[in-house]
This record gives structure tokens, sequence and C-alpha cells, in this order.
């Protein structure tokens, strides 16, 4: 049984028991990659990003007041260490490599949900890469990662309103390129 | 409500954000509304089959390159602690001895006064030549110390400094060139605490007058409250009575410290 909350894990990280970050390791790497992933197209990179937000978490962990939620301060963490990534090798992170991005997602696929849902899963991806950053930031936190509203605008440092209006123009941003996506 | 509005709830419906208030007027107008209906339908198609779009997962190489990463930062982590621990014991050891040479040429001089004291001491018979060159020697060994604590009063260390003028309490005699280097030491040195040394070197060489009249002259330079009020108790202290103009100049300064008016104050009636 594992009762350990996050914020006590990175408390006794911060204590000096390094190790410990391991545990929220297990618990938040496929979610960080997650979320890098759909930000960057870019499998190695998100790979070495996670890795990134790992050693600054360690790096600032006396920075960490256990006030905030260890999930919010991971994911402030990795947008800073995508933003920095960005500027470093002015990496694409809009639509312009759809076609990659669909290849990329394809190879991920098994044979059966290839036949079954490929096209709109195709469709829908490519969909997705041609949002702005900022319509697409939300639209992962919110439906990709499950995160609620107040969770985003903490992450965000904005208010829970103006994510509430983000996350529903990204939503008809995303229908609009759908349907001349199919059209 | 309108179909724009509850178009805008969409979102927040299928994300369950809705207040209970809010989602009952929703749910209210799709009852009568069969476009917002259809729309809801396919919005609600789109949220669906986003979650068909694939998340990849990270290799499984990642977690190695995590437990290397790891391990690395221990081990960074455990050599800067080690680091630390010696740069506190390398700054241990150098407090005893700071900048060797001239502490060490200090030491050399005073062990070679200490063989010429014994030599003249333990050797009574001594020719007057013999007595003439000890005190050419013991002459030589002052002005050496003088030499010294006048180079090392320019250090640019604050703590070099303070050493320098605390030799100047170790000269029996100073000269006109001492006393002044400590004056010009008690008005300019940028560092308070080698300020606040040099005035206590100075009030024990009070028996010179060009010493308590360059203190005197001081008092209304001083900006520092320390470096006032440390001065008033060495004005009491000699029982300056020549300083109680220079004193009162000082009251005059609008931006003086609370405490330091009053110590000065105190010191005014005591002194008159």
């Amino acid at each position: 049984m594992n009762t350990l909350t996050d914020n006590s894990i990175m408390l006794k990280v911060k204590a000096g028991d390094l190790d410990k970050i391991g545990l929220l390791f297990e618990r938040y790497n496929r979610p960080l990659y997650g979320f890098l992933f759909h930000m960057t197209y870019q499998r190695e990179t998100s790979e070495d990003m996670v890795q990134q937000v790992f050693y600054k978490m360690l790096k600032y962990r006396h920075t960490f007041t256990g006030s905030g939620e260890v999930k919010h301060w991971m994911y402030s963490i990795a947008r800073n260490v995508l933003k920095d990534q960005v500027r470093r090798k002015k990496l694409a992170m809009s639509g312009e490599s759809v076609e990659v991005v669909a290849s990329h997602v394809a190879a991920g696929l098994t044979p059966e949900e290839h036949l079954e849902k490929k096209q709109a899963k195709l469709a829908l991806q490519k969909a997705m890469a041609r949002l702005s950053e900022d319509y697409r930031e939300v639209l992962t936190l919110n439906k990709f990662q499950e995160l609620k509203y107040h969770e985003i605008a903490d992450i965000l440092g904005a208010s829970e309103t103006a994510i509430r209006t983000r996350v529903h123009r990204a939503m008809q941003e995303l229908k609009s390129i759908y349907v001349r996506m199919e059209q | 409500m309108k179909c724009a509005q509850c178009e805008e709830l969409f979102t927040d419906l299928v994300n369950h954000e809705l207040a209970p208030a809010e989602k009952e007027k929703v749910e209210r107008h799709l009852a009568g509304c069969p476009d917002c209906t259809l729309e809801l339908v396919s919005f609600k198609q789109l949220w669906g089959e986003m979650e068909a779009v694939e998340t990849p997962v990270p290799s499984a190489y990642l977690k190695v390159k995590f437990q290397a990463m790891l391990e690395t930062y221990k081990e960074s982590v455990k050599e800067e602690e080690n680091t630390a621990w010696d740069t506190l014991k390398e700054q241990w050891k150098r407090l005893w001895k700071v900048q060797p040479r001239w502490p060490m040429a200090y030491n050399l001089a005073v062990i070679l006064a200490g063989f010429a004291i014994t030599w003249w001491v333990a050797v009574p018979q001594k020719t007057g030549d013999q007595g003439q060159q000890l005190k050419v020697l013991s002459a030589q060994v002052t002005e050496l110390k003088q030499t010294m604590m006048l180079t090392m009063l320019e250090n640019p260390s604050a703590s070099e400094r303070m050493r320098a003028v605390s030799y100047t309490t170790e000269l029996k005699q100073a000269d006109a060139q001492v006393i002044d280097a400590l004056l010009t030491t008690l008005d300019n040195d940028p560092n308070v605490n080698v300020r606040l040394s040099t005035l206590d070197a100075l009030s024990g060489m009070a028996a010179y007058p060009e010493v308590r009249e360059g203190l005197i002259r001081s008092i209304t330079g001083q900006k520092d409250p320390l470096m006032q009020s440390a001065i008033a108790d060495v004005m009491l202290k000699l029982q300056e009575k020549r300083s109680v103009g220079s004193l009162k100049k000082l009251l005059r300064q609008k931006d003086l410290d609370h405490g330091v008016r009053e110590k000065i104050n105190q010191t005014i009636n005591s002194l008159i």
C-alpha cells in the first residue's frame, strides 16, 4: 500500500533523502512525457526534457515549500524546460511537421488499432498539431493529463476563469480546423 | 439562455466543471433546442475521439537515464559537501597564518629583538661599542615594525589593516608618521571595524598632544553612529574639554542618530 503523498515525498527529498525522488519519477514520468510529447512531437527530446524536469526538482528542492502541489510544481518546471528548449533549439512546436507527427503517432499503434481508428486519430492528431501552442497546452493538460481547471490555473499562473475560456476557445478552434480538414 | 451561451458551456459540461445551477440551465435549454442538442452530440463525439489520440509512453531507457542522473547528482552533492568542508578547514587554517610573509617577518624581528635584549641583559660586561650596536639594532627593529605597520595599513583586506592597527599598540613610542597614518585611517578607512580599532589604538596614545588634537578634529567628520558614539566615549575617558565645541557641532547635524544625540548630550554635560 502506498500512502505517501507526493508532497511528503518531495519534503523528504528536500530534507536530503534524494533517492525518494524515484517514487515521484515512477508516478509522473509518463504524464510529463505525454505533456512534453504533445507540445513537441519529438520522442527523444521529450525524454531528455523529462530528465531535466527531475534534475531541476533535485537542484531546486530547497525552494519547494510544501504549500502547493508537487504535481503543479513539476508541470511548471516542465513548461520552463520546454521554453528553454524552444529558445535553444528553435523547436518547431506548431503544426508545420504535421505529416511527420502523424507518422510518429501511427508508429505507436497495433495493427488492429491501425484499421480501426487510423483515420480519426490521424486527422485529429493533425488538427491538434495545428493548434496554437497556448491552446494545445491547455487541451493537453485538460484532456490528456486530466487536470482540472483550477489545477491548470495553478500551473500556468492564471485565473480559473481565464483557463475555462481558453479551453473552450481551444475546443472551438480544434473543431473548426478538424471540419476544414474533413472537407 | 441563448444558444451561444449554452454552447460556451459544453467544454465545462464534458469536463464536469459546471455548478449544479448552471448545469440545470444548460439541460433546460437543451430540452427545448434541437440545434444545440445536435451541436452537443457532435461536440461530445469530437471530445470522445480525442481520447483515441495516441499519447506515446517513454522508452525503458528513460528510467535507466534517470537512475544514472540521480546517482551522478548524489555524487556531486557529496563532493560539494566535501568541498564545503575543505573550504571551512582551509579558512580555519588560514585564520592562523594569514598572508605568512609579513607576520613571519614580524615574528623574526621580535625573535631577533629578543636575542638582542637577552644578549644585552645576560652579558653585562658589554663594551661601549656593543651598547652602541644594540641601540642601533633596537632602533632598527622599531623602525621595521613601523614600516611594516604602515605597509599593512594599505592592505586591501580589512582584517590585515586591523592587525596593523593592533601592532601600533605594541610600539613603545609612536613617531609622527605613525600617528599621522592612524589619524588618516581613523578618518578615511572604509571599514567601520578598522576605524573602531584605530580609535582604540589612538586612545591609548593620548599622551601625545597631536593625537588628542587629531581625535577632536575627527569628531565632526565621523558619519557612522557607532564611530560617533565611540569617539564620544573616548573624549569622556580622556576628559577632553576641548572636544565640547566639536561635539556640539556634531549635534547640529540633522540626520544624527537619536541614540547618539542623547549620548553626546550626556558627554557634553559630563565634560562641562
